[in-house]
């Protein structure tokens, strides 16, 4: 599959862990990835555009504490603790910039992968 | 610093902020948020609009849409840390309730700026305080003997000890299958809660306790303490009935009399003081919210008072304020508070009064005041006070706006010409 093939409903976490960070930086929606600490890895351009953040002021930091408490309930970070194996689209209201914005979330991750993923397409 | 701008600096800081912030227009519809009210907003919203505060907190706190709107002032505190009950259920607890406070402050006239916080934590220690307070009272009663009653959920009696006979003269044995407050008459006590309110509250906190006045079969009066318990078999929920249980408690000793009054009277005149009565306040106000009892309040301030301390000393002046307090503390309906909330400034908690029945009190404490006579050496001192009355209910359930609205009406009474109640009719003309 080919970055411009790549499409939301269809990525899988093996594509993603896969890609280089100028693949991943040139896919059309946004993508963090962080580990069972929930700690940034990846942060990609997409997500940076849209959430007017800096990744080098994302990646280390714990994701659902410092950037994304909107996630942090049970809709989206109790399922990381609760589901080894997550592949779910969810629709869902984000504050991108201080504004509610309606966008669809893709929450990724297996027992056997490093890392988790969530991917938000506008 | 790295080379980061300020508008991402900003950002940054919005998106770790631990506490929610909201801006939105008086229809609620949300032009800014950050991230942690998102994280309160989006789950309670369920099905409705998340980008609308007041369509998110529908279900859970429909009075905050009443109380923007009834909000007249362009500027100003609409509610300050209201609390918004998340988690409602009944039945025995097993996690924290989930509690936010919400501030709303109106900034112009279709502008509005919330925080929500979560305070489950905080209400949980006050629940642990409150505990803590009915073991203190406990250890200053002598108890002579319980009597222990268990109800189903209709209220009616399954089952009584020996005790309940001594205690309240009824049989035991005839009682049974009978309804628990029709049997004790326990709605006739006044301004305490009826045994069905206690029986709501226990349903959903899983206890209740209070004190009041109970009646013996012989007609005979006794100081009763009253805890309703919610009972249930094997952990499930919901209850199955409740456990109730009575004790013939000797009214606080002096030495316990002594040590309250310390801590709840102003020392100058005997009446309440402000600590006490903004617990009171709080108190009435769950039980506005909870149960639907209507609660006033009278505020008054005496006219002139400083030329009173001018003209005859300071000494007649504290005489007046206690003669002040003293009666209008005899016109208070059982679990009224009469209290000293400033100089010659004096509030009066009415649970269960309505607007017309608070203004026929504060009428009687206008006419009782101006009767006040005291013998000086420079002659009869006389005084006269000016209030003004409002209810929670039009206060949109905020103790902030029922105290706002009392005094502004007042302040209204002074303009008048004082020595009068402020009435609405008044304002029409």
């Amino acid at each position: 599959m080919t970055i411009e093939e790549t499409c939301f409903e269809a990525v899988s976490l093996h594509d993603l862990e896969s890609m280089s960070t100028a693949e991943q930086d040139a896919l059309p929606f946004g993508v963090v990835g962080f580990g069972p600490d929930t700690v940034v890895q990846t942060y990609n351009a997409t997500e940076a555009k849209m959430s007017g953040l800096d990744p080098s002021t994302v990646l280390g930091v714990p994701f659902f504490d410092a950037v994304a408490q909107c996630m942090n309930n049970f809709m989206v970070a109790q399922r990381f603790e609760d589901e080894p194996r997550l592949d779910d689209i969810v629709p869902y209201v984000l504050t991108l910039r201080m504004r509610p914005t309606k966008v669809r979330l893709k929450l990724l991750a297996a027992p056997d992968m490093p890392r988790r993923y969530v991917l938000i397409e506008r | 610093m790295s080379g980061k701008s300020s508008e991402e600096q900003l950002l940054e800081f919005l998106y770790a902020c631990p506490v929610g912030l909201i801006e939105c227009d008086l229809a609620g519809d949300i032009v800014m948020m950050n991230p942690h009210a998102m994280q309160h907003l989006l789950p309670l919203a369920g099905p409705r609009d998340a980008g609308n505060l007041f369509a998110a907190l529908e279900h859970h706190a429909p009075e905050l849409r009443s109380m923007a709107t009834a909000y007249q002032a362009t500027m100003g505190r609409v509610c300050d840390g209201h609390r918004i009950f998340v988690d409602l259920g009944p039945g025995p607890r097993t996690k924290a309730p989930r509690v936010l406070a919400c501030t709303m402050v109106k900034l112009g006239a279709d502008r509005l700026m919330v925080t929500l916080s979560d305070i489950s934590q905080q209400v949980v220690q006050e629940e642990r305080l409150r505990q803590a307070d009915t073991w203190f009272a406990t250890l200053l009663d002598g108890v002579n003997d319980y009597a222990a009653v268990a109800i189903d959920v209709e209220g009616v009696i399954t089952a009584a000890n020996a005790c309940f006979t001594r205690q309240t003269g009824f049989d035991s044995a005839v009682t049974m299958g009978r309804n628990l407050a029709e049997v004790l008459q326990c709605d006739n006590t006044g301004g305490d809660l009826r045994l069905g309110e206690q029986i709501e509250i226990a349903g959903r906190d899983g206890w209740h306790l209070q004190e009041g006045w109970q009646a013996r079969a012989n007609g005979e009066r006794y100081w009763c303490q009253r805890l309703v318990v919610a009972r249930s078999e094997l952990d499930t929920s919901p209850f199955t009935g409740f456990s109730v249980i009575l004790r013939d408690v000797p009214r606080r000793e002096a030495a316990a009399e002594d040590v309250r009054r310390l801590l709840t009277c102003d020392h100058l005149t005997g009446a309440a003081n402000r600590r006490h009565f903004s617990q009171a306040l709080e108190r009435e106000q769950a039980h506005w919210r909870e149960l639907r009892h209507s609660l006033s309040l009278i505020v008054l301030d005496l006219d002139h008072f400083k030329s009173v301390n001018d003209t005859y000393g300071h000494p007649m002046g504290d005489l007046l304020l206690r003669r002040v307090a003293e009666v209008c503390a005899t016109l208070l309906p059982p679990r009224g508070i009469f209290a000293r909330l400033g100089g010659e400034e004096f509030g009066a908690l009415l649970p269960r009064y309505d607007r017309e029945q608070a203004l026929g009190l504060a009428e009687q404490m206008r006419q009782r005041i101006a009767a006040i006579s005291i013998e000086t050496p420079d002659g009869a001192l006389t005084a006269t006070a000016s209030l003004g009355c409002a209810t929670l209910d039009e206060a949109g359930g905020s103790i902030d706006s029922l105290i706002k609205l009392a005094d502004e009406r007042l302040y209204a009474a002074k303009q008048a010409g004082r020595n009068q109640v402020h009435r609405l009719t008044a304002d029409a003309a």
